[in-house]
């Protein structure tokens, strides 16, 4: 798989969970790559973590946090 | 024509070129030829205990067809004594009053001694002091040069014993060869410095001869270490001048040194921080006529440019310069390879394939021709392919417009730590 497949699952995986009302309560980083907990209060949901591995996600997701946005639209790729 | 004359700690000069102490200021015949030939100042080869030197003591890195890509010295100050040297200042002085000349000086750590030198040279006449606290080899041996320059209470100390006595600006040239120049450049600044200036020369043994097994330069089959100098070094000087300039302790003009060989290095020194710039082995390798071509490229860059005075480039990089932790992670730039160009040498795509991210492919196009084409979703804009290129405009680094805002990594981590916080807050709750 290309490195951008391998990112776009991964921001996939993480907007599909803001696109559902979860948010992000917690970033934990180690040698393993980043542990990130969702949690939604309506409908309550039980608590989700998802491991990213790639960088771009680890990025992808403290951006949207810091921009304060709502996933973008999937970048238009040349494949 | 654009003004280049510079104010240097309230040193003038014609300009902003000025020889760096060495061979090429060794005595007032050279000297006088360079300001002929359009030098704005010399800073003399350094006067102190005349010294002996070895017979063999250059040698040079000759790099991909490029001679004298790096230059390694195992010379020691001057060896002749102070009076003739003085002699010949005053004499040039005399000929040249709007040039500059500036007195290199290197002592033992002794407050007698540095007060004794500073009184002499002061009296004929000189325009500034520049203590060498540098030099890498054979004074540092003797406890002086780079030995005293690496010890940073040395330096403050030793700077304000010159200025108890010292009526021209004093200069403090700093040596490479320390982990964080800044730390020697704040306690030379403490010291009551009037500016600074680097780099001297970093710490070298230019090669060994694989036939014979002597070190390159050797005195009769022994070598000893050397300073390196040249082209080579201009990275790591212009670094550490970028490093001091920033540094708001050091709040002192600085004088850039170290590989300058063309205007346009001249600019980019000055760029980041640097009132004036001496040069040392471009002269050792071109001659003192160099500066003709420097002051005409510099003329018109000014002008091209819409500026004045020389002085207005002074610093404009600086705030440019800043640390990792806050460049834009969301940035993004990719490789596009322009096949009008590109010449099919596949050089990107081997560097891409071994060295980066495996997104350069070699394709056949509708024609049947050879491409090579750039994955840009998979290219993390690392530039190597643009830097193996050897064909001109056949790659381009494109800046992408991802739709994220920037963010820094230092950001990035008050996000994390500010979200864990919370978090954790929430969960006692
Ligand atoms: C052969 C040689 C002798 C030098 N002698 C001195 C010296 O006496 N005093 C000094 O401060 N620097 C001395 N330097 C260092 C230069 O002044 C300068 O700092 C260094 O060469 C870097 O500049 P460049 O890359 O333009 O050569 C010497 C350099 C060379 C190559």
């Amino acid at each position: 798989m290309s490195a951008f497949d391998e990112f776009d699952q991964e921001r996939q995986a993480i907007d599909s969970l803001l696109l559902q009302g979860y948010t992000v309560t917690g970033i934990f980083e180690d040698l393993d790559g980043a542990k990130v907990r969702f949690i939604r209060r309506e409908p309550a949901g039980e608590p989700i973590e998802l491991l990213l591995l790639t960088a771009d996600a680890r990025k992808h997701v403290t951006t949207l946090i810091f921009g304060g946005s709502k996933p973008a639209a999937p970048i238009e790729t040349h494949t | 024509m654009a003004d280049l004359s510079i104010d240097f700690a309230g040193i003038k000069s014609p300009n902003p070129f000025w020889l760096a102490s060495a061979p090429p200021t060794n005595t007032g015949y050279q000297v006088q030829r360079a300001f002929e030939a359009g030098w704005g100042g010399a800073v003399w080869k350094t006067l102190g205990e005349p010294v002996i030197n070895t017979s063999s003591r250059f040698a040079a890195v000759h790099f991909g067809g490029q001679r004298v890509a790096g230059f390694n010295n195992i010379e020691l100050i001057t060896d002749r004594p102070l009076e003739v040297n003085l002699k010949e200042i005053y004499e040039t002085k005399k000929r040249f009053p709007n040039n500059t000349i500036i007195a290199s000086l290197m002592v033992e750590p002794k407050q007698e001694k540095w007060h004794e030198i500073v009184k002499r040279v002061e009296a004929v006449g000189v325009d500034g002091l520049e203590l060498n606290f540098g030099c890498p080899h054979g004074m540092a041996e003797r406890g002086m040069g780079a030995a005293s320059g690496q010890q940073p209470d040395l330096v403050q100390a030793q700077t304000t014993w010159v200025k108890e006595v010292a009526t021209t600006p004093v200069i403090v040239k700093l040596t490479p060869n320390i982990t964080d120049i800044t730390v020697v450049a704040r306690h030379a600044v403490k010291g009551g410095a009037d500016a600074i200036s680097l780099i001297n020369t970093i710490n070298s043994l230019a090669g060994v001869d694989i036939h014979s097994w002597n070190t390159i330069p050797n005195v009769g089959g022994q070598g000893a270490h050397g300073g390196y100098c040249g082209p080579a070094v201009k990275p790591i000087a212009l670094s550490m001048v970028a490093e001091c300039a920033r540094d708001r302790a050091v709040d002192v003009p600085i004088s850039g040194i170290g590989g300058i060989s063309t205007w346009q290095d001249v600019v980019e020194f000055m760029l980041m921080g640097s009132t004036g710039i001496q040069v040392c082995t471009a002269v050792m390798h071109h001659g003192f006529r160099i500066v003709e071509e420097m002051i005409d490229g510099l003329n018109n860059y000014l002008d091209e440019k819409g500026l004045a005075s020389v002085m207005e480039l002074i610093g404009k990089s600086v705030p440019k310069y800043s640390n990792w932790g806050d460049l834009d992670l969301n940035y993004k730039v990719v490789a596009r390879i322009n096949e009008d160009n590109c010449i099919n040498c596949n050089k990107c795509h081997i560097a891409c394939e071994d060295a980066s991210h495996q997104c350069i492919d070699m394709l056949t196009n509708a024609e049947g021709k050879a491409i090579l084409q750039v994955r840009e979703e998979d290219c993390v804009g690392c530039n190597l392919c643009s830097i193996v290129c050897p064909a001109d405009g056949a790659i381009d680094m494109v800046a992408l417009d991802s739709g994220a805002a920037p963010m820094t990594w230092n950001q990035r981590n008050q996000v994390i730590s500010g979200l864990n916080g919370s978090y954790s807050e929430v969960e006692v709750g």
